[in-house]
């Protein structure tokens, strides 16, 4: 299980024809608004098809659910996905609970979330 | 007593939010050993069924070696222990006997003698810190935010385990389980204005076998109640800017209704919980100090 780590860090690069955005830290109501800035730059900037890489991702909250949906919204609106690659087992756990496993596809690493949209 | 939801006077920073459970609630004293240790005040607490109880202890006061006391002493076999015959056999023979209305295998008398030590005579005016407890309006399915009167009679409410124990009625309404309306009334504490929102619920736990009416009639309710916890959840989640910071213990043993001795096996793995989200709780009190400020 990943330590809790406050900073953020969100990298974004192009496989193929999908972005991989690797994203490090905590996903909450402090990092929040950076990764929608980020991903939502990504979108427009014609990365329409999304993997978040969550190895990384220590923790997530209400807001950071937000954007993460607000985020796949915006991508599935423009034709794409958000899809979400290597999610920890405390991270799943708030997305089984608040219903996201329902609505976001999920898979076990990144070469699969990047296959999966061939 | 008032049991209409009450309107909201003063923001309330941090809410502590124990939804449903049972035993397993007691994990929520793990969550309230590890907050006291950090200087974490709690401006409201809202309880619902299984959570009520600990709610209403730890709004009290009591600390959390008296929480566990309490709750060890209560739930004991013997809560279940009396049939109630007499709603038992007027469900079965209605005709004969005449059907009261309410259907409980499990006389109440019992359960009564146990929460009477720890809250009989005890009322909301008496906590220190302000408290809800939410149960179910019978007769209309409405979530029924309890603030005044009784405490006793509000966590009998709100306990109000269906077909297990009678609802119970508080000023002419018939109120069962909170379980059945809100499973984790976060809903409430969004109400009261709270800034963060801190909350420990739990599924109901599916019995291993189904090899009796009781159990199948349980399975039913639990499947209901689980898609409703989630479903809400999802929604408070997504539709308010309050922060709710879900704590979430790893529970990997099987415990039922009464496996009181798993309490100390709770209360370890709420403790381990609530050291998780430490480090984020103190960030984001701090930044919504900032943003008031």
């Amino acid at each position: 299980m990943a330590e809790y780590a406050h900073e953020l860090q969100v990298t974004v690069e192009p496989r193929g024809d999908v972005a991989v955005a690797r994203i490090t830290g905590s996903v909450d109501t402090i990092t929040a608004d950076d990764l929608l800035t980020t991903l939502q730059t990504a979108i427009t900037g014609g990365h329409i098809r999304l993997v978040g890489d969550f190895e990384g991702v220590s923790y997530t909250s209400s807001a950071g659910l937000r954007t993460l949906l607000a985020a796949m919204k915006e991508a599935r609106r423009s034709g794409g996905d958000l899809r979400l690659a290597s999610v920890g087992e405390r991270v799943l756990k708030v997305l089984e609970l608040s219903g996201f496993t329902s609505i976001l596809r999920l898979y076990p690493d990144v070469d699969t979330a990047v296959a999966s949209y061939a | 007593m008032e049991v209409l939801p009450s309107v909201p006077d003063a923001p309330r920073r941090v809410a502590l939010v124990i939804g449903s459970g049972g035993v397993k609630c007691a994990g929520a004293l793990g969550l309230w050993r590890v907050l006291a240790r950090e200087g974490i005040e709690v401006d409201l607490v809202v309880g619902c069924s299984g959570g009520s109880l600990y709610a209403a202890a730890m709004a009290l006061g009591l600390s959390v070696e008296d929480c566990e006391a309490m709750t060890t002493r209560l739930w004991t076999r013997e809560v279940m222990a009396r049939r109630d015959t007499r709603s038992i056999l007027g469900a079965l023979f209605p005709r004969l006997l005449g059907f009261e209305g309410d259907l409980a295998l499990v006389h109440d008398g019992p359960l009564m003698r146990a929460l009477t030590p720890a809250l009989g005579g005890r009322s909301f005016d008496e906590t220190r810190i302000p408290l809800r407890i939410v149960a179910t309006d019978f007769a209309t399915g409405e979530a029924v935010v309890l603030s005044e009167g009784s405490l006793l009679d509000a966590v009998r409410a709100s306990i109000s385990v269906p077909f297990v124990w009678k609802p119970w009625v508080i000023d002419g309404r018939r109120l069962v389980d909170g379980c059945l309306s809100a499973p984790m009334p976060v809903d409430v504490a969004i109400r009261e204005g709270a800034d963060v929102i801190l909350t420990m619920g739990f599924e109901a736990a599916l019995p291993r076998r189904i090899n009796t009416a009781v159990r199948f009639a349980y399975q039913v309710t639990s499947i209901y109640t689980n898609n409703l916890y989630r479903a809400a959840f999802s929604f408070h989640n997504l539709a308010h800017h309050a922060e709710i910071i879900p704590v979430i213990p790893e529970l990997n043993q099987h415990i039922g209704l009464l496996s009181t001795e798993k309490i100390p096996y709770c209360i370890e793995q709420g403790e381990r919980a609530a050291e998780e989200i430490v480090p984020y709780l103190h960030r984001v009190l701090a930044h919504t100090e900032g943003a008031r400020a």
